[in-house]
């Protein structure tokens, strides 16, 4: 069997150093306090079946760079795509704009930047794996969960892969390179009884190789979990409206915190103190039961990254420390203007995007119950499972939408129920967190998030929480 | 680095499906988009990010024994156009086939773009400095108000986009479009009890664009009717939807008559044409040749001319809204909505009805108004309906205080069918979009 090691940066640019000295040197030729070029090389592959048929199979090349001016607090930013001198220079020009300085800077020489950390290694590059193998993959999936149950009509099953290689130079001297996969099978289940059609979802990944499938989930189980989540919902009951306790299942609830905490403790929200976090650090925003952290370095999760998308080494940063702010996640722009660390939460969808402030992989720190203490504690209560999605105003109001769940009467699991709305507020519910389990798990590996604009892949967990009230939409 | 090669983005796509036929390909079809686009941050009166930038995208489809490859670049060099076209024709080889699959026959239709108003020559003179001042201006105005305390800032932006579509029947034709932008988002209150929203206009046009001073009213106004918001119980209540959220219900209604989800059955309006799926005053189209309009283009994504299909006809379900693939698999015909492989909206929008706003809020006795919802809750498999919102609360055909943390919950299916007043405020902000309406019951759960 091959060796699991790093993946090998392959130069797609073709851009020599002094070239790109001499593009940085360009970018400041009206002043500016600090640029950069970020070079980027990614290459995608997408599998898609349904109706039993492999129905397309895609490939995408995505080559550009971008270059960023930063001068004050004020950026200026250009990219192309096409790698003319002509070209960039006017991307490097443009950028320079921003700046209004009489005197050029000139950026410090380069010199090539090695870290001693791989936090993905695999056993071969993704888009070098053979398309049967992965259309293999697909394929077993896919009948999984077909032939999971007679009720079971529909299937689409999906495999996403891509590899970036990417670049970045600035004008301190830096110059890094960081290639990383990252791959999701997902399946998605249709049943149906009588008038009623339900949908379950399932997928794995993260920035792996292709050997995650036979290793830690394989397709078959992805396949069957989206086809019992389904006919679960069949028998579904819609919720019960109002305020009432909520018990938070490990693992999936995790996007609470992203969505309820995490996005608000991005450093730009609190530098332009938009955030409800903003006047609050060192203060008490939480439980004392509840620490948060947010860890870039957890190896092969979708949101790790061995450098972020300014080149800094990432860092696991603390920022509820047993219910006291006590961190935020960092770029360079935010963290020179507020006068903090880094942290190396810096990320980019591509290299049309300025970094901005982002999450990795964010949790709740495990507590001490065991989860049957937990929902033996409630009466009355829901109990929310998995989730499609959730949203957050800086104001910290929150909501997310719990696909299926249970009911919890005489402190038991009982009937289940589909489409929830749980909406709060987050340091009224961050402070009513009354029990945490000792079960801290990971949601699925193919969650995407949206910030301006920008998709980044990310992940995030929890153990069971309890929530001692908590408002619950539905139709009563 | 290497020299600049100045491309007839025409003579490409031609060149490229040539090359894909002498490969092997049964069918090609190439797309090439050239855009341009500024876009300017302002907060607090300062530049904060300044974009400029040009680029060139490419995609394609090889259809080969009824199978298909996808496949796209950003890297439009000769080498890596042709390793992909030959890439993609090996690759269809492992598809398996598909008798549905295929490019539309060539039209003997043909949309003159002109008359589409797609592109304004002013968007590409104006200069720097003068796209600058909108943004700026506009966030100034709002500030100016002692009730705003925080800005996320403004925003103008535009962007000139040529398309090139060609393929191995004969279709080559290209069309040019401009849009511009100018948003502005605002925070009111104290840190702990605040309350946010915003305003954008986006237009073809720039001088059809909102001025820098309707942009910060209208925000502003979003923003501070939100202030000491209360919390209501859980209750049924007509409520009625501004423009915004009824266009957010038309997006969703849009999902729903996708061809896309019908042929999978992912749509509770599966097998519902001719039927009725709401009362009467119920009439949606999508127009993809209102001139001027966001969702406008002479052709699709697979060089079919778009059209003005009645989607749904006083509440009877009368066309989906298909790309040729899903025609085919629905023994219907592409209605002109192809978006490569999935569907999108030209211009989706409920068709308005006579009665101004302000009548339909002093129709209401007692219930809300619906002004922002927030997360996702929507289930296309049923039409259920369950998301976080926000909302002003009515008494007596008045409003009386603003309400949050709340959550909307109900049926599309039932909604079209409860739709009682229809107002006379349509504007095309968007692709999809609608007037107010006024539903005649809804769960909103609160305490």
């Amino acid at each position: 069997m091959k060796k699991t090691s790093a993946l090998q940066f392959e130069d797609h640019f073709h851009v020599s150093q002094e070239d790109l000295l001499r593009i940085l040197n360009i970018s400041l030729s009206r002043g500016g306090d600090f640029s950069e070029i970020f070079l980027e090389y990614k290459i995608y592959n997408l599998i898609n079946m349904e109706e039993d048929i492999i129905k397309e199979t895609a490939e995408s090349i995505s080559l550009g760079l971008g270059i960023r001016v930063i001068s004050g607090e004020q950026t200026g930013y250009g990219y192309t795509n096409d790698f003319s001198l002509e070209k960039i220079k006017k991307a490097a020009l443009t950028a320079a704009s921003i700046a209004n300085a009489s005197h050029a800077r000139d950026a410090t020489s380069l010199t090539s930047a090695l870290f001693n950390h791989n936090y993905y290694p695999v056993h071969e590059s993704l888009h070098k794996e053979p398309l049967e193998k992965k259309i293999s993959l697909v394929k077993k999936s896919y009948h999984s969960a077909m032939n999971y149950d007679p009720k079971i009509k529909k299937v689409k099953t999906t495999l996403l892969d891509q590899t970036q290689y990417l670049k970045i130079v600035n004008s301190e001297g830096l110059d890094i390179t960081d290639v990383r996969p990252l791959v999701k099978l997902v399946c998605l289940a249709v049943a149906e009884q009588e008038n009623k059609r339900e949908a379950g979802y399932s997928g794995g990944g993260g920035r792996i190789g292709l050997e995650y499938f036979t290793q830690e989930f394989t397709p078959e189980e992805i396949g069957q979990d989206a086809a019992q989540e389904a006919l679960l919902l069949l028998g579904a009951e819609l919720p019960p409206a109002g305020e009432m306790p909520v018990v938070l299942a490990p693992g999936h609830s995790g996007v609470l915190i992203h969505e309820a905490v995490g996005h608000l403790l991005e450093a730009d929200f609190n530098r332009k103190k938009t955030s409800v976090f903003w006047d609050k650090m060192g203060k008490k925003v939480a439980d004392s039961k509840v620490s948060i952290y947010d860890d870039p370095t957890i190896p092969h999760s979708r949101g790790s990254y061995n450098i972020d998308d300014e080149g800094i080494i990432p860092e696991k940063t603390l920022l509820i420390n047993q219910g006291k702010l006590t961190g935020l996640l960092q770029d360079r722009l935010s963290a020179k203007l507020m006068k903090k660390s880094l942290t190396g939460h810096g990320r980019r969808q591509d290299y049309t995007c300025i970094p901005i402030p982002r999450m990795s992989n964010t949790y709740v720190d495990k507590g001490e119950y065991t989860p049957d203490e937990i929902i033996k504690s409630v009466k009355k209560g829901f109990y929310a499972h998995k989730y499609q999605g959730g949203q957050v105003e800086d104001s910290g109001k929150f909501t997310f939408s719990v696909s299926s769940g249970n009911l919890i009467e005489g402190g038991k699991l009982t009937a289940p129920v589909k489409q929830a709305t749980l909406i709060g507020s987050n340091i009224d519910i961050l402070n009513k967190i009354e029990m945490i389990g000792s079960d801290l798990k990971f949601g699925l590996q193919t969650g995407t998030c949206g910030k301006e604009g920008q998709s980044m892949p990310v992940s995030d967990g929890c153990p069971t929480l309890k929530i001692s009230r908590m408002t619950v939409g539905g139709q009563d | 680095m290497k020299e600049n090669n100045q491309v007839n983005l025409r003579e490409l796509a031609e060149d490229l499906v040539n090359f894909g036929k002498i490969h092997g390909a049964d069918e090609i079809e190439v797309t090439i988009l050239d855009g341009y686009e500024f876009s300017v941050d302002v907060r607090f009166g300062a530049i904060e990010n300044l974009v400029e930038a040009g680029s060139r995208a490419l995609g394609m489809r090889v259809i080969k024994d009824s199978k298909t490859a996808f496949a796209s670049s950003s890297d439009l060099s000769r080498e890596t156009l042709e390793h992909l076209v030959k890439n993609a024709i090996k690759r269809a080889a492992l598809a398996s086939p598909d008798e549905f699959s295929g490019l539309p026959s060539l039209s003997s239709r043909q949309t003159d773009v002109s008359s589409l108003s797609l592109f304004d020559p002013e968007i590409p003179s104006l200069n720097s400095k003068a796209k600058i001042s909108l943004a700026v201006k506009a966030e100034t105005i709002a500030l100016a108000d002692k009730r705003i305390t925080n800005t996320h800032g403004a925003s103008f932006e535009t962007k000139e986009i040529k398309t090139v579509l060609g393929n191995s029947n004969g279709f080559l034709q290209e069309y040019n479009q401009t849009v511009c932008g100018l948003s502005l988002g605002l925070q009111a209150g104290e840190t702990d009890n605040r309350v946010e929203d915003y305003w954008f206009s986006i237009k073809r046009k720039f001088r059809e664009l909102e001025t820098p001073e309707e942009v910060a009213k209208k925000a502003v106004r979003r923003t501070v009717r939100q202030l000491n918001p209360r919390k209501i119980k859980t209750q049924k209540v007509p409520v009625i939807f501004e423009p915004m959220m009824t266009s957010w219900l038309m997006g969703f209604l849009f999902g729903c008559v996708s061809g896309i989800s019908i042929y999978q059955k992912t749509s509770f309006l599966v097998d519902k044409l001719g039927e009725r799926i709401g009362n009467s005053s119920v009439n949606v189209i999508d127009d993809g040749l209102l001139p001027g309009m966001l969702g406008s283009r002479p052709f699709d994504a697979e060089g079919v001319p778009c059209t003005k299909n009645t989607v749904v006809e006083n509440g009877i379900l009368r066309n989906y809204l298909c790309n040729t693939y899903a025609a085919r698999k629905l023994k219907l015909k592409s209605t002109g909505n192809s978006a490569g492989t999935g569907v999108s909206p030209n211009n989706f929008y409920l068709e308005a009805g006579e009665t101004p706003p302000d009548k339909i809020i002093s129709s209401l006795e007692k219930g809300l108004i619906l002004i922002r919802t927030l997360g996702h809750g929507l289930n296309p498999v049923t039409g259920d309906i369950s998301r976080g919102a926000f909302g002003l609360w009515v008494e007596k055909g008045e409003v009386s205080y603003p309400v949050s943390e709340i959550t909307i919950s109900g049926n599309l299916g039932e909604i079209l069918n409860n739709i009682e007043m229809i107002g006379n405020d349509l504007e095309f902000q968007s692709p999809i979009s609608g007037p107010t309406i006024k539903i005649r019951e809804l769960t909103v759960a609160g305490e």
